[in-house]
């Protein structure tokens, strides 16, 4: 895409002369990206493709690549199986109201554990660490515990709480602002900003790339949750889109493919699209955060 | 102080929310109604129609919420979570071999008060034989039942010179077809496999072949665990017979793959359950057979699906309101109802005798194979912890087809694994 792969300033000088070395072009290095690029795409691509079959036409001998005839009506039989727009509504509000609770719990907990010196400072982040470490099916039952104490047992809430605070991101975050040097906070102090109003105007505009980073990950991982949701919620009113994709597996007669894969195209599509036309500002982001991590 | 307000008004909000929720409407018995859905097509409608049907019925008196869960493993998981988490679901369905679990978690209760003898007369017997415990306690109601039958395509019969009416009815046939059957390229590479045994729930089928052998794998009643008994080792060699040494069938393959391979022509002759015939009608673009799987000393098969089950803790009138449920869905007219919107085997004996019951297995007499076969027919094997003990069994099938292990070495390490494994249950 860019002509610049490996001209870029930041690239190090030695990796630039060893391809020169060994004689990569420019179109070598295409070449290489565009079979990557159909490695990658081609599985999307046969699910789109599956999606628009008739049944019979799903398992030929010769893979079929352009359905032919096209069959749009497996769309309309996928949203006849279950309420797929309420589906993607509570997905929706899900996924956001964790993610606010998470970047104002993140950013917080993150200052603290960077910024302050508390007593027991250590032992809490060591907490946060383990919390990280935890696979999520060992929390499942003491979560289902409080959840259910509090009665919040199929309400919205009961889908979002657990996860209003996120061991990983404030992990990030903390590295990212314990990077960033001591001097701007003296120099802030002088100019009379402290505490939140520093985190606010200083700590957070240079942790940005952090925090699309975790904000990404935070999204697709519970956009993708299925246990859970499907565990604390009774009601289709409050579900969300993966457990209704899951009526398009079934264990004793193997899945409905032209279907499930309908099904998939439209509960992945939010998020595809959505990368696709910010995937620019992601990739820079990304970009930073790691190198800055 | 300050802590204590605000824990107080998140509860306030919390009560008014499942108040809203109209949790509390009084004189009406509210159960919940967990279901999986093991088949594809439309049933998790299906069943909201039936609930909704019930609850007309039953208006007033009681009101199920009926809670899709999942597949079976999902709903199973759902289950254990509510029960340990203290909010068991009134009525729900779990694969058949979970009985065991459930009743080491104690999640249950008997259903003997409910059920008289005249209604569970008219189940299939082999289909009661997985609700009971030894004491004679019975537990659950069959509702969605399959077990596995052999497909084969008639086209390929045809064109081989074999008769298309005619599939094999011994393992002997099986692998003289599959030889005709198998089609080869000049390299020796498999194009079409002659016959195939369905993987992922391999151990299903085993335990069939074991049946055709006279013989079992485990019995849940008098705790016997015979997995590597001469019988079920021969089936294992004659299984290894077909992939290793004839290569006409593959050493591998999933549940879900095999019968899209089968409606693709890449296998000839076909081992899956009875559930996916509607899938081979709807997706086969040629003429195909639905047989018993064939026989070596007898005819033999065994049951699948999920039962009923009423939740333990929960109070009486939501017993009685949950067995009221039971029954509305396993009369001889829901059993057919059912049993043709979902292609599962229907439970009831006598709803075969319904008109249209009749015109339906007139019309497609092979969903009547299924039912046939079931006079051959044996429970599914259960132990507690099942899962794991599945796990043994597929392990030791899997290798020995892939001839990475003999049988015997196979069928004796599951053997002492699942003896090793059930030995507190087992004392």
């Amino acid at each position: 895409m860019k002509s610049n792969v490996y001209s870029k300033s930041n690239s190090p000088n030695i990796f630039r002369k060893f391809l020169h070395w060994i004689r990569v072009t420019h179109a070598h290095i295409h070449l290489f990206l565009i079979l990557l690029c159909g490695i990658t795409i081609a599985p999307y691509l046969w699910a789109l493709s599956t999606s628009l079959k008739h049944r019979v036409d799903v398992f030929t001998k010769t893979p079929q690549w352009i359905p032919n005839p096209l069959r749009l009506a497996n769309y309309s039989e996928v949203f006849e199986m279950a309420p797929f727009g309420l589906y993607l509504i509570n997905t929706m509000v899900v996924v956001t109201v964790i993610l606010a609770f998470q970047l104002l719990t993140m950013t917080t907990a993150a200052y603290a554990f960077a910024r302050l010196e508390f007593r027991g400072s250590n032992i809490l982040f060591m907490f946060f660490i383990i919390q990280m470490m935890l696979p999520v099916h060992a929390t499942i039952l003491p979560n289902y515990l409080i959840v259910n104490k509090l009665g919040i047992l199929n309400t919205r809430l009961a889908l979002m709480m657990p996860f209003f605070a996120t061991g990983y991101g404030t992990f990030l975050l903390r590295q990212t602002f314990r990077q960033i040097p001591k001097d701007f906070e003296d120099a802030a102090i002088i100019d009379g900003c402290s505490g939140l109003r520093f985190l606010y105007s200083v700590l957070i505009p240079m942790g940005k790339p952090t925090l699309v980073a975790q904000g990404l990950i935070s999204v697709v991982t519970h956009w993708n949750d299925f246990f859970w949701p499907l565990v604390v919620s009774d009601s289709p009113n409050i579900r969300t889109l993966t457990i209704g994709l899951a009526m398009f597996v079934q264990q004793e007669s193997g899945a409905d493919w032209t279907l499930l894969m309908a099904a998939t195209i439209f509960v992945t599509a939010p998020l595809m699209i959505t990368f696709l036309i910010f995937q620019r500002k992601f990739i820079e982001s990304f970009m930073s955060a790691v190198l800055k991590g | 102080m300050n802590r204590k307000r605000l824990l107080s008004v998140l509860l306030i909000v919390v009560l008014s929310l499942s108040l809203a929720s109209g949790a509390f409407a009084k004189g009406l018995v509210r159960i919940t109604y967990y279901f999986p859905v093991g088949l594809a097509g439309p049933l998790a409608t299906v069943m909201n129609e039936y609930v909704d049907e019930f609850n007309a019925l039953h208006a007033e008196e009681i009101e199920v919420v009926p809670v899709y869960s999942g597949d079976y493993d999902p709903t199973m998981q759902k289950v254990q979570t509510a029960v340990q988490g203290g909010n068991p679901p009134d009525v729900f369905i779990v694969e058949i071999s979970e009985l065991p679990t459930l009743l080491a978690m104690d999640a249950i209760i008997p259903l003997n008060e409910f059920a008289d003898e005249e209604y569970l007369a008219d189940f299939f017997p082999a289909f009661l034989e997985n609700s009971y415990t030894a004491d004679g306690q019975f537990w659950g109601v069959p509702f969605q039942r399959s077990t596995p039958v052999f497909y084969w395509n008639k086209d390929h019969f045809r064109e081989v010179g074999l008769d298309p009416d005619v599939p094999p009815t011994t393992w002997d046939e099986v692998a003289e077809f599959a030889q005709k059957l198998v089609v080869r390229d000049e390299n020796n590479e498999v194009e079409r496999w002659g016959v195939t045994i369905s993987g992922g729930w391999n151990d299903w089928i085993f335990q069939g072949f074991a049946r055709q052998n006279s013989s079992q794998l485990i019995d849940f009643v008098t705790k016997s665990i015979t997995i590597n008994s001469p019988e079920a080792l021969e089936a294992l060699e004659f299984w290894v017979h077909l992939t290793q040494e004839l290569k006409v069938a593959p050493p591998h393959s999933t549940w879900s793959s095999t019968p899209p391979d089968f409606v693709a022509g890449r296998t000839s002759m076909l081992y899956h359950s009875t559930g996916v015939l509607t899938f081979m009608k709807e997706s086969a673009g040629f003429d195909f057979g639905v047989g018993f799987m064939p026989a070596n000393t007898t005819y033999g098969a065994e049951v699948g699906g999920g039962n009923l089950h009423i939740g333990k803790g929960i109070p009486r009138e939501n017993q009685e309101a949950a067995w009221k449920l039971i029954e509305f869905l396993t009369t001889p007219e829901m059993a057919a109802r059912w049993s043709r919107a979902s292609g599962y085997v229907s439970t009831r004996v006598s709803s075969y005798d319904l008109p249209e019951m009749v015109a339906h297995t007139t019309e497609h007499p092979e969903y009547l194979v299924a039912r046939n076969q079931l006079d051959y027919a044996s429970g599914k094997m259960m132990t507690p912890i099942f899962q794991r003990v599945r796990e043994i069994v597929k392990t030791a099938l899997d290798e020995a087809t892939a001839g990475k292990i003999t049988p015997k070495a196979a069928l004796d390490r599951a053997q002492d694994q699942t003896e090793r494994l059930l030995r507190d249950w087992l004392d």
